[in-house]
């Protein structure tokens, strides 16, 4: 009877569990999960989307990888994740650690690095157009200004090496095609990129706040120098939070699709240089109506990222430092 | 539950409950017992307010003789968002589309055939000019109506002729006479080099078919050496007319320098702007359409230009770009009956024409009015007027899967326009990708065909 009682209790509160918990049981199954089925079927079947779906197998994935596009895409978010994670990551923390330092103006500095992340996207990338104007543009301007130095630099190469100069150091000198070079193309999203990394900042700052500081003392009294801390003291205790960063980093630059889109006004940029994975992706679904090659395309994407995530934590697994741990 | 969980749930249900019984509803302003025909059009701005008030002459006249209310709802994207919602199974009646998607949408069965019904109705489809009827159709049926319409032609700086030494009233009669322009139109001036030296940059280029200045058709320059894109069965980039349109345009910018263009092509502002190249003085010629004329009055209404047809491969042909945005149906309209009457009093003349002199775009009928062009805001809207009665006038090509191949038709420009003496290769890359996506779709209907579908 007891045992009966104890039954009926936990079924009830079961149900009463369940019942509060529907908002987001239901949305995640409505939402998510069924979607989420509903893609991984469609992803075998040729879908037009004004008609029904119609069973092809795994021909979607065949064909992408014989696809020359989907190459091109794949290689340009790669590159661009292995470009601006990087230098995005060491530019947070430098500027982080530069912040965190007791020096007059430093809420202003604090302020002014912040005030980027809330501008909006359209209006941030229309002024980076006038900026990386080639021919009236602040960017090239101040790369005028400074060809001399780089002109010298290319003559010391050529010097040395027997005649050989850089063609990029030329090209930069002379002030680039940002936007309309396949060159070049690239290397200024990342610059683009680099705007944001205000939020970082705020991040690491706020990391930095729970280094405890016997530590920095302990250091000083065995003698360390400042270089010395920042590699063995603050870049261990703020492990935990790169290690966060860059992994919301790394899903963030495979799903990149606002910034290139509206720089590009909609077009896939010189040679294909600035079309991401997303882009393709989107214009696989609604504008070629191929919903079939586009979730395909969707399921690759996650386990690109799901194994890019494993490997970021296998690699924190030796390099990250928990205290406690 | 016990008296706490109680009293949570009734704090929290009755509110959700009340909300959802008597809470906001879509607003409809349709007075009772009208069909409510929703209308989902582009247009926003003074575009879209033209629109809003023959929909509510509309409601106040006819709409009220047949118990039909219209509902105009601006829509970004429409052609997504009508995909979406035609795949979602609940589409608006009648919606404003683009003409180029036409094919698309009805290879897929999702528009309504419309000539029948259009006749039925009282539509005149025979005073319209054909070309608009036909850039409407896919493989013979009627799926579109022409909402406003427009050709492109040369507009050309006279201003910028004079000082050339060319005949302002004489503009290029030959797509060979274009480049000899061009060239004298390209004014450079010295740039000192980084390395030490003097180079040249170029201030005002004569013509260039860059999609950054104004130049939106990178696919339309076979055209005009009597070349079409699609045969009905290939997609034809690489034929003679392909080969010379691209040898054309190779040659026009090694003339002008590569490197020298693509940073003076840098430089372009919107074409919504006092930067807009051609009222910049920047571009000499460009090929445009008759809204320029919209932003010349209000950015540089003393700029001194002309507009002539836009020159073929010989004086005898008239090749000439037209292209219109379109009504259509979707097939799984509610209201197809009622959408069709509310296109019927948009159709009228008087009311077609007031819409399209308002969007500072062309007459679709074969004969307009006097008042059209008196009060067009466009002063050479007859010569527009006269391309789309050419015998040559083309529109985009009715391929299904035109836009996979006009994104290829891009990358074609973009390489020639970078690297000259790429042409070829890049003309056979782009043939055998367009040769893969015709294929490529052809292989999937079979598939579907094959299915019962």
């Amino acid at each position: 009877m007891r045992a009966w009682a104890g039954n009926a209790r936990g079924t009830r509160g079961l149900g009463t569990g369940l019942l509060w918990t529907a908002p987001w049981w239901l949305g995640f199954l409505f939402f998510l999960a069924v979607p989420m089925g509903m893609s991984l079927y469609i992803s075998f079947c040729d879908y037009p989307l004004l008609q029904p779906p119609v069973f092809i197998g795994a021909a979607n994935y065949a064909t992408l990888a014989t696809d020359p596009v989907f190459g091109k895409v794949l290689v340009n978010t790669l590159v661009f994740a292995a470009l601006a994670i990087p230098i995005g990551t060491v530019l947070a923390v430098l500027l982080a650690v530069l912040l965190n330092q007791n020096l007059p103006g430093q809420g202003l500095f604090r302020t002014c690095l912040f005030v980027p992340t809330v501008v909006p996207l359209v209006g941030a990338a229309l002024v980076w157009l006038w900026l990386l104007n080639p021919e009236y543009g602040l960017i090239n301007a101040v790369l005028r200004l400074l060809a001399p130095l780089a002109t010298g630099a290319n003559n010391l190469i050529a010097a040395l090496s027997g005649g050989h100069r850089l063609t990029w150091l030329s090209e930069l000198a002379a002030g680039p095609q940002w936007l309309s070079s396949p060159h070049w193309a690239m290397a200024a999203l990342v610059l683009i990129s680099l705007w944001g990394v205000g939020s970082a900042v705020v991040i690491y700052l706020a990391g930095l706040q729970e280094i405890p500081v016997d530590l920095y003392e302990a250091a000083m009294l065995d003698g360390a120098s400042a270089p010395r801390r920042f590699w063995h003291v603050t870049l261990p205790g703020l492990s935990p939070v790169i290690l966060f960063n860059v992994i919301t980093g790394l899903i963030g630059t495979w799903q990149i699709f606002a910034l290139p889109y509206v720089l590009m006004r909609g077009e896939q940029g010189p040679g294909r240089s600035t079309y991401f994975y997303t882009m393709y992706l989107f214009d696989n679904a609604f504008r070629y109506l191929k919903m079939g090659y586009a979730s395909a395309m969707a399921w690759i994407q996650l386990l690109i990222i799901l194994l890019l995530t494993a490997l970021v934590f296998w690699v924190g697994k030796r390099t990250v430092h928990y205290r406690g741990a | 539950m016990n008296v706490r969980g109680l009293i949570l749930a009734l704090v929290l249900g009755v509110p959700a409950g009340g909300l959802i019984l008597f809470g906001p509803r879509g607003q409809y302003d349709a007075p009772p017992g009208r069909t409510v025909v929703r209308y989902w059009e582009k247009w926003t701005g003074a575009e879209g307010a033209v629109m809003h008030r023959l929909v509510e002459r509309f409601n106040r006249t006819v709409g009220a003789e047949r118990n039909i209310w219209v509902q105009y709802i601006a829509v970004s994207n429409i052609e997504q968002r009508t995909l979406i919602a035609t795949a979602g199974g609940d589409p608006p009646d009648v919606a404003g589309l683009y003409d180029y998607v036409v094919p698309q949408y009805a290879d897929q069965g999702a528009l309504r055939p419309l000539e029948e019904e259009a006749r039925a109705a009282g539509i005149a489809l025979d005073a319209l000019r054909p070309v608009w009827l036909e850039i409407g159709r896919y493989r013979g049926t009627l799926y579109a109506l022409p909402s406003t319409p427009y050709t492109i032609a040369l507009y050309y700086n006279r201003a910028l002729f004079r000082a050339a030494g060319l005949d302002p009233d004489r503009p290029p009669a030959t797509l060979a006479e274009l480049s000899a322009s061009a060239q004298r139109l390209t004014r450079t001036e010295p740039v000192p080099l980084p390395g030490g030296g003097t180079g040249t940059r170029i201030v005002q280029a004569g013509f260039t078919p860059s999609t950054a200045m104004l130049g939106w058709w990178p696919w339309v320059w076979p055209c005009f050496f009597d070349g079409r894109l699609w045969d009905g069965q290939r997609c034809t980039l690489d034929t003679a007319a392909g080969r010379a349109a691209l040898h054309w345009l190779a040659d026009l910018r090694r003339a002008q320098g590569p490197e020298r263009m693509l940073s003076f092509e840098g430089t372009a502002g919107a074409i919504e702007s006092a930067q807009n190249p051609f009222l910049s003085g920047q571009v000499a010629m460009v090929f445009q359409g008759p809204w320029l004329s919209n932003w010349i009055a209000k950015y540089a209404p003393d700029l001194d230009y002309g507009v002539a047809p836009f020159p073929s491969v010989t004086v005898e042909r008239r090749n000439a770009f037209a292209s219109t945005d379109v009504f259509v149906i979707p097939s799984s309209a509610r209201h197809p009956r009622e959408a069709m009457t509310f296109l019927a009093f948009v159709l009228q003349q008087d009311v077609l024409e007031e819409l399209c002199r308002e969007h500072n775009k062309l007459s679709p009928f074969r004969t307009p009015s006097p008042d059209f062009y008196a009060r067009h805001p466009n002063p050479h809207i007859r010569v527009f007027d006269e391309l789309a009665a050419s015998p040559d006038v083309f529109g985009y090509p009715s391929m299904p899967m035109w836009l996979r191949v006009m994104d290829e038709s891009k990358q074609l420009l973009n390489i020639v326009l970078r690297d000259p003496d790429q042409a070829d290769a890049a003309l056979e890359a782009a043939q055998r990708k367009a040769d893969a996506i015709v294929r490529d779709y052809e292989a999937m209907a079979a598939q579907r065909r094959r299915a019962g579908r």
